[in-house]
């Protein structure tokens, strides 16, 4: 596995991660006895159960002219003893290959589960939740069903046309004629049909999600639609969308009804009888050889009716596979540097020239944005203690500049130090231990808010855990809740407002009293009295360590002892307040909304002309 | 049926319909496909006769060869059973190519009716019904239903099939024929029984499954948090945990599942040897030909596995009825809003009238309304006039009067469920109210024409909706004849000339699926330009609750400066900004309006006005940002 994982599980098993197919035998390797048994009641069930024809065809031989009176018993019993043989097999290998799939699904979700464990935040903050869910459910599904039916149906089928033509050929080799002839053009008809029909369900399937998608789009803008009255427009829309969709189902039927191997079977049933016919009538064989060749081929009904589902679920199976294999292998991009600076942190916090795009290949469906620098040549210095506001508009650089602190990402150009020291020579470890992040959407485990609070310290005290909360400003309205600290959060517990929520994480950040503070506070507060609680909890948490604050609170913004105006990447202004009320125009419109006279501009920043903050 | 009605969530508007209502309705949808119809019937009946004939004409020939080996004709019994081979395929083919193009004229037509039936309703059923259930009752469960015709035609093609050879079978040998006859109910009871142990272990599977994922979502979504608190061994044992649990459940589910063909092809194999046994002791006592004893053993074949498949049709047929039962459900669901009359509106000028209007929301989106959360207290302050309906709804609006001046800019301020939001949806016609009238320029809003009034109507919402195409695609969807031109000027008008720069490639940018590639900001102001670009005589602007960063704020309240001007706008105002340059602010509580005026006025006046300051907008004050750090 490339790279370094930031968690990994003591004699965790090794797989073969060089293809998918490498990668599923190694898996199935570990039940190699599971797997053969599979194989091999499966081989003994057919064996027997293509022999039932041929004894039938004894059978009748023995009616027609009995060789002694038990004859028919014997014959009668032999059928039964292998059809039941059969059953027991197939009961046995079916079994056992059942458990190979569960466990292959199990083992599989366990590697993928520790693979993901040992990401990077990086590896997580591009990869949606939604996908990876995908992964570990549909295509860990899909695992287990290549093996079970996929692989054991397709080993059936394989048995399912030996089998019966080496029976035929034992009966007479001549009479192989003709299955052999039914089985190659078989093979090639069935080829060419998955040829015509793959591309049409393909369509079918496209425009089915296209029709959902666009649906779905005009539900969720039906105001838009109503409020402009675009009714009829989008009512064309969707009907054609509908009728291709049609049109594409008609097609598949089409196809489906032309499935020729069906049509070649019938004759060939019909030209082994015929031969058949032929050389009982020229005396080469008796009636139990003509019965037996009719039994068998109609054995042949078997394979070609599954074959085509059989082989789609090993191509799913293995597609499945990839997709996993794509998580596990992925690079972590950021070492752990353990060896690295590791001592106290006094916040310090430095950037020079700094520039940062993120890996674009990652997010390559976003094909409308070029590989561009998220961050460009941006320097600014916080002392020890400070509180920096970041100011800008979405996509300005906010979250980029925070996480190349922490060390989420590493900067492409210039140097971020911390206490002087170059982020990417101190110890992970160590350098994020000591710097808290608040994001905007705080994720909160479905446990209790005690245990959320003391998430990061399992050892704090009751007591520990309720002084958090107040400095927090949460304790109020955690002890407002019948079950008060013990109270369950998320779905079968209470809802939380994101104000509630940021203080909750906020007080388990105070548990861990980290040297620097990342605070992602896109919150709103409907009230005032909301508002002077959460106003009340920032200030405490800024108290004697440095902060960065992304914020949308102009009381923040104001009184913060520096501000970033960040836009499209760039530092266009940095300052205090009073400061930028006079250099910067991006800063002043936001003043100028609330009627006050601003101190005259000073210097005109990128672009912006005067004229536009006047009106 | 139990775990097979999971998931098929009802909805307030479904209904029950009876076997004959909906036998009626299908009937309907497939009337105009009579005459495929009547082929595909003809080919299943056919098809039936061919497949019988095959083994019995193998059948014959080896009696025939066995009496005579010298017999003439051989040819012809091969080239007799090639050719049924050929007609059942031919056959076949008829039936599927003719059936796929009547279910699928079926569906479309289906979905078509489905579709207008979903755009004729008010906004009263999108806030009641989740967008991804509309859908998939529009598409999936119409195709859902389409499976029910498929499954039938072919469970009839099967049944015709069993049939005619049991009968064929009797007429050979009555005594053999019950040998079959006793194996048929016990594979179908075999059969039968697995499911119903299945649905009990695929219940659990799905239980499990589920907190597997829930585990993962968790954990993963978390992970964050995790790795800071490096908490992940702990986390990784409660996996194991969960993984073990699920591996075992699932593994007892595939167990069931994969014994069915074994047990029943061991049912089959004793079926078979008994057959073999006495049928041959028929034979040779001279009442069965060998022939005939060997039609005997292919038939068993020939039918056991069809009636396996018809122990679980029923299941899957009810499935695809209840799907057809949902589809018609919302077809058949009336339309709240009714337009009396169509009157088309001269330039409008955008005056407002509200003359003693009552409204509620329906609880039921249906229709059958249930009025059982009647609010006491509100009750008591009906006033004399009696209520258009006999029971006590929660009336948002009650003999509620205001006039709106044209262009006249007026603010609604009130708590949540003081009726303010509900009033801007009744200028927009998107709900019904249930008394008084509502005149737009002295027009009764019931009875003009209904599109030409919203294309001059401008409604502005919190999280504005983009549809995925360009920008000028979504600033020209309300007036798709404007040209490019116009477009590029009013999106200048709205956001300044750098805001286009600031695009990739300009107006000719894509915006995403749901506007996903531009900042909310921007998002805004393509809306913004949308509206701007119908021109529209009355705006309606709900105010943003929710965060925006203080630099976008700025840009869209510029943006709706313009979009404001020489306009009659009703805002549902959440800002501070907003109510300080209103025309009028009107107070409202509990559906009344208590108190109106201009800021300054209200705000001296000391009443609920003042009241709501305290609670929603003094945060907003410059006051209040500049005295902040006086709080702590």
């Amino acid at each position: 596995m490339p790279g370094v994982t930031e968690f990994s599980v003591q004699g965790a098993r090794r797989y073969d991660h060089r293809s998918a197919l490498r990668w599923i035998i190694s898996h199935i390797g570990r039940y190699k006895l599971f797997a053969l048994l599979t194989l091999g009641c499966y081989t003994l069930a057919w064996l027997v159960y293509a022999r039932a024809p041929v004894v039938i065809g004894q059978a009748a031989q023995e009616i027609i002219r009995p060789t002694s009176p038990s004859g028919l018993l014997t014959v009668a019993l032999t059928v039964l003893g292998l059809l039941l043989t059969d059953g027991l097999m197939m009961l046995v290998g079916s079994m056992s290959g059942e458990h190979v799939a569960s466990k292959l699904a199990a083992d599989a979700r366990e590697e993928l589960y520790i693979s993901l464990l040992g990401k990077s935040q990086a590896f997580h903050d591009r990869q949606r939740v939604g996908d990876i869910m995908a992964r570990a459910t549909d295509d860990v599904n899909q695992l287990s069903s290549m093996v079970t039916p996929g692989a054991s149906l397709s080993f059936e089928m394989i048995m399912g046309l030996v089998v019966p033509l080496v029976y035929i050929g034992l009966l007479r080799a001549e009479l192989l004629a003709v299955p052999l002839a039914f089985v190659v053009s078989y093979i090639i008809l069935v080829r060419r049909y998955m040829r015509v029909l793959n591309p049409i369900s393909r369509s079918q399937r496209d425009q089915f999600g296209r029709l959902n998608a666009d649906l779905e789009e005009t539900i969720a803008g039906i105001e838009v639609v109503k409020a402009s009255a675009q009714e009829p427009f989008e009512r064309r829309k969707y009907r054609a969308s509908a009728r291709q969709l049609r049109d594409y189902f008609v097609q598949q039927g089409h196809v489906e009804a032309r499935y020729l191997p069906l049509l070649v079977y019938g004759f060939a049933l019909g030209l082994l009888l015929l031969h058949a016919l032929l050389l009982y009538q020229r005396g080469q064989i008796g009636v139990a050889e003509v019965i037996g060749a009719v039994g068998l081929m109609n054995l042949l009904r078997f394979p070609t009716f599954i074959s085509v589902f059989s082989f789609s679920m090993l191509q799913l199976g293995i597609a499945s596979a990839e997709r996993i294999l794509q998580i596990i292998r992925s690079d972590t991009g950021i070492d752990e540097n353990a060896g690295g600076y590791a001592q106290p942190l006094a916040g310090a916090i430095a950037f020079e020239g700094v520039s940062f795009g993120y890996d674009i290949t990652e997010r390559s469906n976003v094909e409308t944005f070029e590989r561009s620098n998220v961050l460009t040549d941006i320097s600014f210095t916080a002392q020890p203690g400070q509180t920096i506001a970041i100011v800008g508009q979405t996509g300005s650089g906010k979250s980029a500049l925070t996480q190349l602190v922490n060390r989420t990402y590493d900067a492409s150009a210039g140097r971020v130090l911390i206490d002087g020291v170059d982020v990417r020579a101190w110890s992970l470890q160590s350098l994020r231990s000591q710097i808290a992040k608040i994001e905007q959407d705080v994720f909160l485990f479905s446990r209790t808010i005690g245990e959320n609070i003391a998430f990061g310290a399992p050892d704090a005290s009751q007591a520990q855990i309720e002084q958090a909360a107040r400095d927090a400003q949460a304790h109020d309205f955690i002890v407002s809740f019948p079950d008060g600290y013990q109270t369950m959060v998320g779905e079968r517990g209470v809802m939380l407002s994101g104000g509630q929520r940021q203080r909750i994480a906020l007080a388990r950040a105070f548990l861990n009293s980290p040297r620097i503070l990342i605070l992602d506070d896109s919150t709103s507060a409907i009230d005032s009295a909301t508002e002077d609680q959460i106003q009340r909890a920032i200030r405490q948490a800024q108290q004697g360590r440095t902060t960065l604050l992304i914020t949308h609170r102009l009381a923040q913004i104001r009184w913060a002892d520096q501000i970033l105006v960040l836009d499209q990447g760039r530092l266009v202004a940095s300052g205090t307040h009073d400061q930028l009320l006079r250099t910067s125009a991006h800063y002043r419109r936001i003043f100028a909304r609330y009627d006050v006279d601003l101190p005259p501009l000073e210097i005109e920043d990128c672009g912006l002309q005067i004229a536009d903050v006047a009106s | 049926m139990g775990f097979l009605m999971d998931g098929l969530d009802s909805e307030a508007y479904d209904r029950a319909y009876t076997d004959r209502q909906l036998v009626a309705r299908i009937l309907g949808y497939f009337r105009p496909q009579g005459p495929k119809m009547l082929v595909v019937a003809l080919a299943v009946v056919l098809t039936s006769l061919v497949d019988t004939g095959v083994p019995i004409v193998i059948s014959r020939s080896l009696d025939r060869l066995q009496l005579d080996p010298a017999a003439a004709g051989l040819l012809g019994l091969g080239g007799f059973v090639m050719l049924l081979g050929a007609a059942a395929w031919a056959l076949n083919a008829a039936r599927q190519w003719l059936s796929a193009e009547a279910v699928g004229d079926v569906v479309l037509q289906m979905r078509e009716d489905a579709f207008d039936a979903v755009m004729q309703r008010d906004l009263s059923f999108y806030d009641a019904f989740a967008s991804g259930k509309v859908v998939s009752r529009v598409n999936s469960d119409t195709h859902a239903f389409s499976q029910v015709i498929t499954l039938t035609i072919d469970l009839l093609s099967r049944l015709l099939l069993i049939v005619l050879l049991i009968a064929y079978l009797f007429v050979v040998s009555a005594r053999l024929t019950l040998i079959l006859l006793v194996l048929a109910p016990l594979i179908v009871l075999a059969a039968l029984s697995f499911r119903a142990i299945a649905r009990t272990t695929i219940t659990a599977s799905r239980r499990i499954s589920a907190s597997v994922s829930a585990h993962i979502q968790e954990t993963i979504s978390g992970i964050g948090v995790a790795k800071a608190f490096r908490r992940e061994q702990s986390i990784f044992a409660e996996f194991l945990e969960v993984n073990e649990q699920s591996f075992l459940v699932t593994r007892r589910t595939r167990f069931v599942y994969s014994s069915i063909f074994p047990v029943l092809n061991i049912l089959a194999g004793i079926g078979t040897a008994a057959l073999v046994y006495f049928g041959g002791l028929t034979v040779r006592a001279g009442d069965l030909s060998a022939g005939q004893w060997f039609l005997f053993i292919q038939g068993l074949a020939l039918f056991w596995f069809p009636l396996t498949s018809i122990a679980s049709f029923w299941s899957q047929f009810q499935i695809g009825l209840a799907a057809g039962e949902r589809v018609f459900a919302l077809i058949d669901a009336e339309p709240r809003v009714v337009q009396t009359g169509a009157a088309p509106l001269p330039a409008l000028r955008g005056e407002i009238e509200f003359e003693g209007v009552w409204f509620h929301y329906d609880e039921r989106a249906g229709g059958k309304e249930t009025g059982s959360q009647g609010d006491q207290e509100m009750t008591d302050e009906v006033p004399n006039s009696p209520p258009p309906t006999p029971n006590s709804p929660p009336w948002v609006l009650r003999d509620f009067n205001l006039h709106i001046r044209a262009g006249e800019t007026l603010a609604l301020v009130g708590h949540t469920g003081s009726g303010k939001s509900s009033i801007g949806k009744l200028i927009a016609r998107f709900y019904e109210f249930q008394g008084g009238r509502l005149t737009i320029d002295g027009h009764d809003i019931r009875a003009i024409d209904l599109a030409g009034y919203r294309a001059r109507l401008g409604i502005v919402t919190q999280s504005p909706f983009l549809f995925d195409g360009t920008v000028l695609e979504n600033i020209r969807y309300g007036r798709p004849e404007a040209s490019d031109a116009e477009v590029a000027q009013v999106a200048r008008a709205v956001g300044g000339g750098d805001w286009i720069a600031s695009l990739p490639l300009g107006l000719a940018t894509e915006v995403g699926e749901r506007g996903g590639g531009l900042s909310m900001g921007q998002r805004q102001i393509v809306a913004l330009a949308r509206v701007l670009l119908q021109d529209p005589a009355i705006v309606i602007l709900d105010e943003a609750t929710a965060s925006i960063d203080p630099l976008t704020e700025t840009l869209i309240q510029e943006g709706l400066d313009v979009v404001l001007e020489h306009r009659t706008a009703i805002v549902i105002a959440h800002r501070l900004s907003t109510v300080r340059h209103a025309d009028r602010i009107i107070v409202l509580r509990q559906g009344a309006i208590i108190e109106q005026g201009s800021h300054g006025e209200l705000l001296a006046g000391g009443g609920h006005y003042a009241e709501l300051y305290n609670t929603y907008f003094r945060h907003q004050s410059l006051e209040y940002i500049e005295r902040a750090p006086l709080l702590a």
